[in-house]
């Protein structure tokens, strides 16, 4: 007799980007930076979902100022999506948007054989509402427990604690790491971090090797930064966040 | 052999992923009979993952390690521990074995580190080794389940339904987990009770296959039925090479996951497997292992009914029916089937030369055919199958000496 004839299915991979919109990204080029290094990106990214087809490689946007909004709401085949700019204005209701991811981070909605997420936080300043309560609904979500959680510092006025919070426990000793904030400074290292984010951090969640239960370095093992970001002061461009 | 379980095989397949990325097949398997001193036959099965990450460098060794002293340990409780002995075999399923093998894998893994290890005086680590192991033990009065991590163990029922009937809980699995419990844990040992299981035949009289897999084959499916619906399938395959095709095609089309599954048959009503000599020590027979994506040789024993077999439509017919609510459950991953059936007659003629091979397979070329009468809910199902799959059921037609006795039909106006 022919092979059983069930339906076998790739695994989801939701990516999902959560953008400041306030209005201090509209100072010197942050939002305009931040829409050129995600559209920049795209390419890559499918690229690289193209090259791991047992992932399905969707992604999402949500952005917050006064309040969070879905910026993209369907989740959307990296090949298929066309970036639509961010503005900038308003506050930073960044719990805000914490407690709207948490809303698609249950399952249903999510796909029960979907594979660890992605979520990119990224803010140039500190949270104006409740973030701690935002925090915490986000991660009753085991979804969110065990997703990769990647924040980007733009910045100097950057709540580095606040996005500490997001991703995790600060891992021990000194130097950089993917488990802390990712400090842009300027147009270009903004770019890198996206690129990065959409390509290393994406191939590595799309086939995941299994993690011994309790291992310290979470549930996808992260890539190595790239030589150029892996410190700011050694940055390229010049310093103008 | 056990008289008990027929057609036991196993089979572990290099993840398309994995084969792209030239990384070899971190997967074992293995399926095994075991004679104990008294004569009896145990049969083995076994599935390990290796991890497969930069830590896990060695897993590929560390899982095939994990089924060769699996089956070590089992033979030396063998040799000690008769197989009537449900309770101490329990125990042994809940905390001798599992002991012995992290004991026996330790012991392994430290005497094969410093032929890999770039510093041969480096201390072990255990992590490079790291991988899940599940065991099934088939006893002629009784099957076990043991081991770690996130393998899948399935019951299959003589009526075709499937049941998971365990899974890894709480870290791996389901729900997003790339996180599983393994053997390089240092406290590995006692997570092994809570997968631990014995269960008598005598209360099991439905049973009539398990299937073991590793997390890669559930992963691939599109939903938990569809991964149920390929183990009640997948027993009905005789040839191993259609096991190996199949898995390809499953982590092809579906995790890129190294993937293993083995399986055994319960023997059924009016079954009589070839007799085979059996040895009064305690001995390895017919031992096939399948590691890192080797193929197991599986010995495959033939049915020879002593007595005119029932009609296995027709018994798939009542347990069908006995149970409505598994109908659909049974018909829906049948739809690519009846399409095929409809395109090519000569597929039904196949199935209704040798019902006893897929009964449910048989049971839609009936219904093609028009020979087929089932009670209303699975005429019902029938029907909605066949118009999803754009056509229309055949009437049935009803031979006169089909019909039921007459006290059995309504009767006809004026008849009375």
């Amino acid at each position: 007799m022919p092979f059983p004839n069930v339906r076998l299915s790739n695994r989801p991979l939701h990516f999902i980007y959560l953008c400041d919109c306030s209005g201090s990204m509209a100072a010197q080029g942050k939002m305009q930076a931040l829409n050129q290094a995600i559209r920049q990106s795209l390419p890559g990214m499918a690229e690289v979902a193209g090259n791991n087809p047992e992932a399905r490689v969707l992604v999402r946007a949500v952005r917050f100022a006064d309040r969070a909004e879905w910026h993209l709401q369907e989740p959307t085949p990296v090949q298929q999506l066309h970036w639509r700019d961010l503005e900038a204005g308003g506050i930073t209701a960044m719990g805000d948007a914490l407690e709207l991811l948490a809303g698609v981070l249950q399952s249903p909605p999510m796909e029960e054989r979907a594979l660890p997420p992605v979520l990119v936080l990224i803010s140039d300043g500190q949270p104006t509402d409740d973030f701690d309560a935002g925090l915490a609904t986000l991660m009753r979500q085991p979804w969110a427990q065990k997703a990769v959680r990647l924040a980007i510092a733009l910045g100097h006025d950057a709540d580095l604690e606040v996005l500490q919070q997001f991703i995790g426990p600060e891992p021990p000793g000194g130097g950089r790491s993917p488990r802390r904030p990712l400090q842009a400074s300027n147009a270009t290292s903004l770019a890198q971090y996206i690129q990065w984010a959409s390509t290393a951090v994406v191939g590595a969640a799309s086939m995941p090797a299994s993690q011994v239960q309790g291992a310290a370095a979470g549930n996808i093992p992260l890539p190595d930064l790239p030589p150029t970001v892996l410190d700011p002061t050694d940055d390229v461009g010049p310093l103008v966040w | 052999m056990s008289p008990a379980w027929l057609a036991p095989q196993a089979c572990s397949v290099l993840g398309a992923a994995h084969g792209r990325q030239g990384k070899p097949c971190q997967d074992a398997s293995l399926s095994t009979e075991l004679v104990g001193p008294d004569g009896q036959t145990l049969q083995l099965l076994a599935v390990a993952d290796g991890h497969g990450s930069s830590r896990s460098w060695l897993s590929q060794r560390g899982s095939a390690l994990a089924c060769a002293e699996a089956q070590a340990a089992v033979a030396d409780a063998l040799s000690r521990t008769p197989l009537s002995d449900e309770r101490a075999w329990r125990q042994l399923l809940r905390e001798g074995l599992a002991a012995a093998v992290h004991r026996r894998w330790r012991a392994a893994i430290s005497a094969d580190w410093p032929q890999h290890s770039p510093d041969p005086a480096a201390a072990l680590e255990p992590v490079a080794y790291g991988c899940t192991l599940g065991v099934l033990l088939l006893a002629p009065r009784w099957w076990g389940c043991t081991g770690l991590g996130d393998w899948d163990l399935v019951a299959v029922d003589r009526g075709g339904g499937a049941q998971l009937l365990s899974q890894e809980q709480g870290i791996g699995g389901l729900g997003g987990g790339e996180a599983t419990a393994s053997l390089c844990l240092p406290q590995g040992e006692t997570l092994w009770a809570q997968r631990a299981q014995l269960q008598p035949l005598s209360s099991q009289g439905q049973l009539q296959a398990l299937v073991l897999t590793t997390d890669g084959v559930r992963k691939s499916c599109a939903s938990d039925a569809d991964f149920l619906a390929l183990c009640s399938q997948v027993i009905q395959l005789e040839e191993p090479q259609q096991l190996r095709r199949g898995l390809e095609q499953i982590t092809r089309d579906g995790s890129g996951d190294d993937v293993s599954l083995a399986m055994a048959l319960r023997a059924g009503p009016g079954s009589n497997p070839r007799p085979r000599g059996r040895r009064a020590t305690l001995a390895l027979a017919g031992a096939a292992l399948a590691l890192a994506g080797g193929l197991v040789a599986a010995q495959r024993l033939l049915q020879r009914p002593t007595a005119p077999a029932p009609d296995p439509v027709l018994l798939q017919q009542q347990t069908l029916c006995a149970d409505p609510t598994r109908i659909r459950a049974n018909l829906t991953p049948r739809r690519a089937q009846l399409q095929q059936l409809r395109r090519d007659p000569a597929a039904a003629a196949a199935l209704l030369a040798a019902p006893q091979r897929d009964p449910l397979g048989a049971l839609l070329a009936r219904s093609q055919r028009g020979t087929l009468t089932a009670c209303p809910a699975l005429r019902q199902q029938l029907a909605t199958l066949w118009r999803e799959t754009g056509g229309k059921m055949p009437a049935v037609e009803v031979r006169a000496d089909e019909r039921p006795p007459a006290g059995d039909r309504p009767a006809a106006p004026g008849s009375r």
